[in-house]
Order: structure tokens, then sequence, then C-alpha cells
């Protein structure tokens, strides 16, 4: 691989080699597997993961309670999104719509439109659109065929979506836990100002997750490999 | 060598049996893999905090094994989790990486030596070595990945999270960066 020939890149090489790095720590083996064995992991308990692992327990704690509809049913609250579990719904069909007063706004000027911090996800890059919606309660970014909404999720649910077989999924991503849904499935918006849900569209393959109190649902992304790298990649 | 030494497992092997619960077989892997680990923590900024990088990087990376590409290699899929617990690190700690290294005392060349010749020659690796340390972020680690760790641009761009494209470009930016400074200061 490194058959460069060049006097400069072997100087380089050379330096590294003689850059002086601490030994490598001893008995790493010993370190990670006592880690491993540990019931639970053991982390320093901020403010952040404690709020991811009440949305968990919330997850589970719903979804464990019988909804009367059906015995799997149930509706999981995460991150802002409202999943109804256990109906098959109808898939909506014809055109999708927008969200309320949905523009376009250049990057810098939809960080200064909302009461939230944006990221975006390095993996992508910088979006070929931005949009602001409804007043400034979500952000909408987009890439050839994937689109990533923020949103506050600590305020009330902004999403609405009913799903069959196959459930949803809870994953992490590094430390924060996310909700994975696999499959096709209808998206409603529900607005900040409160009235009907609006349906919007079949959404794709969604990953659902929280940061601080930024809600995140990326959409598009076929594999959760790979909706996972790039959900980890935000900046 | 002993004879009797059963075969060392492949990273393959290791992976499968650790997906299959076997933490001996992750051990082995633990092992394998330490000391490039280690590495590629403290010269991409983790500074005192490499020991701990690298442990939370081998227990994050066994709970995210099933993520793992088979067909793909363990180690820069190993080192990208490094790479990702150093750039925690640093941020949490709220400073830039900085790649706190410096060179070895002047290595004995195991005869007489010109000592002006070797005294130019520490003058100009020190050099370098500023001349790296003050890259932007992504030239640094990119340089870093392909010269320091001596990483091909695919894996680099596995460790870094980016396209063969931009590896090729932030490389070629730092390359050019570098000349210019050690060239500039030899004036």
């Amino acid at each position: 691989m490194n058959s460069s020939d060049d006097p400069f890149e072997a100087e380089l090489r050379a330096l590294g080699e003689s850059l002086h790095v601490p030994p490598p720590p001893e008995a790493m083996a010993d370190r990670v597997l006592t880690a491993l064995r540990e019931p639970a992991p053991k982390r320093r308990l901020t403010a952040k993961r404690l709020v991811a692992a009440v949305a968990a327990v919330l997850v589970v704690l719903v979804a464990a309670t019988p909804q009367g509809r059906a015995a799997v049913a149930g509706v999981l609250r995460f991150a802002g999104v409202e999943i109804e579990v256990g109906g098959s719904a109808p898939l909506p069909s014809g055109s999708p719509s927008p969200l309320p007063s949905e523009t376009s706004a250049a990057l810098a000027d939809a960080r200064a439109a909302v009461a939230f911090p944006l990221v975006v996800p390095a993996a992508l890059g910088e979006p070929d659109e931005v949009t602001v919606a409804d007043g400034g309660q979500v952000v909408s970014m987009y890439w050839d065929g994937v689109r990533l909404d923020q949103y506050d999720g600590t305020l009330r649910e902004v999403w609405h979506k009913e799903l069959g077989e196959p459930f949803p999924q809870q994953t992490w991503l590094g430390t924060t836990s996310g909700v994975w849904i696999p499959q096709q499935h209808g998206i409603e918006y529900l607005p900040g100002t409160g009235g009907p849900p609006v349906s919007l569209r079949l959404a794709g393959p969604t990953l659902i997750w929280q940061l601080g109190r930024v809600g995140l649902r990326l959409e598009g992304v076929p594999t959760l490999q790979e909706a996972g790298r790039i959900a980890e990649s935000v900046r | 060598m002993n004879a009797d030494d059963p075969p060392p497992l492949t990273d393959d092997e290791a992976v499968g049996r650790s997906l299959a619960g076997d933490l001996t077989a992750y051990e082995a892997l633990v092992t394998r893999y330490t000391a490039i680990a280690h590495r590629t923590a403290f010269l991409l900024g983790a500074g005192d905090e490499a020991e701990d990088v690298v442990q939370e990087a081998f227990v994050k990376a066994y709970r995210h094994l099933r993520s793992f590409r088979r067909d793909s290699a363990f180690r820069p899929w190993l080192l990208r989790i490094v790479a990702n617990e150093t750039h925690n690190a640093t941020r949490s700690r709220g400073r830039r990486a900085d790649l706190s290294v410096r060179l070895e005392a002047v290595r004995d060349g195991g005869g007489p030596e010109d000592p002006q010749d070797t005294a130019v020659a520490g003058d100009r690796s020190a050099r370098l070595l500023a001349a790296v340390r003050a890259l932007p972020d992504r030239e640094r680690e990119a340089v870093v990945c392909r010269y320091f760790l001596q990483l091909s641009e695919a894996e680099t761009a596995e460790v870094l999270d980016c396209p063969i494209g931009s590896v090729k470009s932030r490389t070629h930016r730092g390359l050019r960066r570098l000349r210019e400074e050690v060239d500039r200061e030899l004036l």
C-alpha cells in the first residue's frame, strides 16, 4: 500500500516511527473482559444519559402496557415520536404532502430560525436542501433519497406512526438508545398548534433517536448499520 | 513455537466465536489489537486518556459486534471506533485534539556520526512534527493515519469515516502545507 517513492512521504513515515508513544497498556484484555462481565455498563451518569435511560425505560413500560385493542398492541413514545404498534394499518397512497408551511432556507438561516441546536451528519456532508416548517417546529435536511428531520423531542409528540410487524427495534448508537423501523410505513405530522394530524406520505426505513432535547428521525437509509453510521457522525 | 499450540484464530473465527458469546475468543482480538488501537488513540490526540479510550472502544466494539460486516476487515472497523471514542474524549474535555507526542531522544546510530548532521536532522524532524501538529484537524488526521499509523487509503477512509476521495484530497493538501512549512523555515 505504501509503495510511494516520494522521499517526503518516506520521511514522514520515518518520523512516525521515531515518535515517542507510551507503551501500550498492559492487561488490557483483563480490563475489557472485566468491563464486559459487569451486569450493567458502568457509565458516568450525565443528565443526557439519564434522559436517554428514562426514555428507554418508558419505551419498555409503555410497550408492555396492554392497550385493549390486541394483546401485543401498544404505543411507543420515544423522542417525540408516537408509534402505535400491533395493528396492520393501511399504507397511505396518493402523492406525498409537505409539512405545514414548509419553506427552503439556508442552513445558517435555519439555525437562527429554530429554538434548538441543529446538527449535520458528517457522513452525508452538507445537505442539498434545508427546510423549516410549521413556524420553526421542524427542520428537514435532504440528500439524495435521504432526509433528516430535527425537532424539539422533549415537549410533545411531533410524529405519529402506525406499524404492524416487524415491530420497531431498539438499538444503541454509542451510548444513546434509538429506535429502528425497518419497513415502509405511513407517517403523520402533529402540528405544533394542535389541530388534526396531517397525513404526509409513505415513509421509508427510519432511525429515531434523541440528542439532548433534540429529536431526530433519519429516513431513507435501507439498513440499520448504515443509518447508525450516519447517526453517529452528526456534529 | 510449540508444536502442540493450536493455530491462532483468524480474526473472522475470533469474531464468529465472540458473537456466540465466547469471551476468550474476544480476548484474543483485544490482545492482538491493543498496541495499534493505543497508538491510534494517542496519535489522534487522546493524550493521557488513551488507555481509557482503548478500553471503552473494545467494550463498544464487542457490544456492536453484530453490526460488523463479516466480509470486511476487523482492524479498520475497530480503529474507527477508537477514532470516534478519541473524538468523544477530546470533545468532552472541551479542547482541540492535540498531537501530544514528542520525538524520541536522538537514537544511537550504532556508530560515530557527525554530531552536526545529527543535530540538523533532529531539528528538521522537530520542525516537521510541529508542522503536522499545526495542520487543520482533518488534514492532520489524514496525515497521521496515512504516515504515522501507515494505514492504506481505504483503511484511513474507514477509520475517519469519509470517502476515499476525501482522504486523497486531505492528504494532498496536508502534504503540500507541510512541504511549504518545512521549506520556508529552511530559508
